[in-house]
């Protein structure tokens, strides 16, 4: 049965998708040299950019297109077990976009970006010179408290980030299904016509720039829309 | 007389060869305390102005703290105490290396440390703030050439 939908080479990552992911990839590096290198100051700055790009994909993944979204991909454990089983969905049908076992990849390193740059807000360095934008809302060892554990936080990312990696190696040499390309151009072809996932129009993408873009400057404003007047002539040394 | 006061200068030399003797781990772990108890002040007082509205008695408490430890940095850090001495040491082996440029580097923080409290000392938040920013770039200034990250 072939709908006119249905076709074998499909839009399957959108635009928003595809430049959140490559710039995450360029980031979490940047941020990880910034901070071995100790600069500091440059390390904040991506920080906020994170913060920037981990608002947003959270919104897209409401208001995004169709394979973007959260509610289209997350499972629960039987769509777990069925595309462990058949490599499929429960019904039969090839899965188009992130797979029930994929999504808790896909939500756990966007949940632990998340949490990372929110503890990364509050943290500073033991001495007081470098300072996370919303440090000063903490006492000194919450803040403490609250860099080690965005110290500690890495490690998970950089086991997330194996595990995806191993994950991405498996498909290719396994399975024979090459995930990268898809995440570069947008487009998969299919053994079988699939359905067309829905996009999402341009107002949509609008709405989650500028709501993550309200929040990072709040965040980058030390939690201010507009800034307090600035005491100090030269407090970013 | 002459014996009682023997006795009191043996007492004190005693004492004075017992501090001198202090367990290098414990040096490390006090001078640990003396730079957080400084990171704290500088914290506090930074929040402070970020709030945009400096709390004057605070940040002169707090710059009160920093210029009273200022002084003393190049006494905790007595030969010995090296890396790898006690839990978190985070001290460079130049410091005792290039002596001189650790006590620059440490005269240099002092006078800033005093320049910030003669400035909150007057109330002058916009002075004091200026020269926070001296102060900081102090405290880094050191950091970068005598101690490793943590």
């Amino acid at each position: 049965m072939i709908c006119m939908t249905e076709t074998k080479t499909i839009r399957l990552w959108d635009l928003p998708v595809r430049l959140f992911h490559w710039i995450t990839v360029l980031l979490v590096a940047g941020l990880w040299v910034t901070h071995v290198t100790d600069h500091m100051g440059l390390h904040i700055k991506l920080g906020l950019a994170m913060l920037f790009l981990v608002t947003f994909r959270i919104l897209w993944g409401v208001l995004g297109s169709e394979t973007a979204r959260f509610a289209s991909f997350v499972r629960g454990p039987a769509a777990i077990r069925a595309y462990l089983a058949s490599g499929r969905k429960a019904d039969g049908s090839p899965v188009v976009g992130h797979n029930p076992l994929g999504a808790l990849s896909v939500i756990g390193l966007i949940g632990i970006l998340a949490v990372q740059v929110g503890l990364g807000l509050f943290a500073s360095d033991t001495d007081g010179i470098y300072y996370g934008p919303l440090n000063q809302y903490v006492s000194y060892d919450r803040a403490e408290l609250l860099t080690h554990l965005h110290e500690f936080g890495f490690n998970l990312i950089l086991l997330l980030v194996a595990v995806h990696l191993g994950a991405i190696t498996y498909y290719a040499v396994k399975k024979k299904d090459r995930l990268i390309p898809p995440m570069v151009t947008g487009k998969k072809t299919y053994a079988e016509p699939v359905e067309q996932p829905r996009g999402a129009p341009l107002w949509r993408l609008a709405i989650a720039l500028l709501l993550a873009g309200i929040l990072t400057y709040w965040v980058g404003n030390g939690g201010h829309f507009i800034a307090p007047p600035k005491v100090t002539a030269d407090a970013g040394y | 007389m002459r014996k009682f006061s023997m006795i009191v200068g043996a007492l004190a030399l005693g004492a004075a060869v017992a501090v001198q003797a202090a367990a290098p781990a414990d040096v490390v772990e006090a001078r640990h305390k003396e730079y957080k108890e400084m990171g704290k002040a500088m914290k506090e007082t930074a929040g402070s102005f970020k709030s945009g509205a400096p709390d004057a008695a605070l940040i002169k408490a707090n710059a009160a703290i920093i210029a009273s430890k200022a002084d003393k940095i190049p006494g905790w850090f007595p030969v010995g105490t090296g890396p790898g001495v006690g839990t978190k040491n985070e001290a460079k082996a130049e410091i005792w290396t290039d002596k001189a440029g650790f006590a620059k580097a440490a005269a240099d923080f002092s006078s800033a440390a005093k320049g910030f409290k003669a400035a909150a000392d007057t109330g002058d938040m916009a002075a004091a703030g200026k020269a926070l920013g001296a102060l900081g770039g102090t405290c880094k200034g050191c950091h970068e050439k005598f101690k490793t990250k943590d």
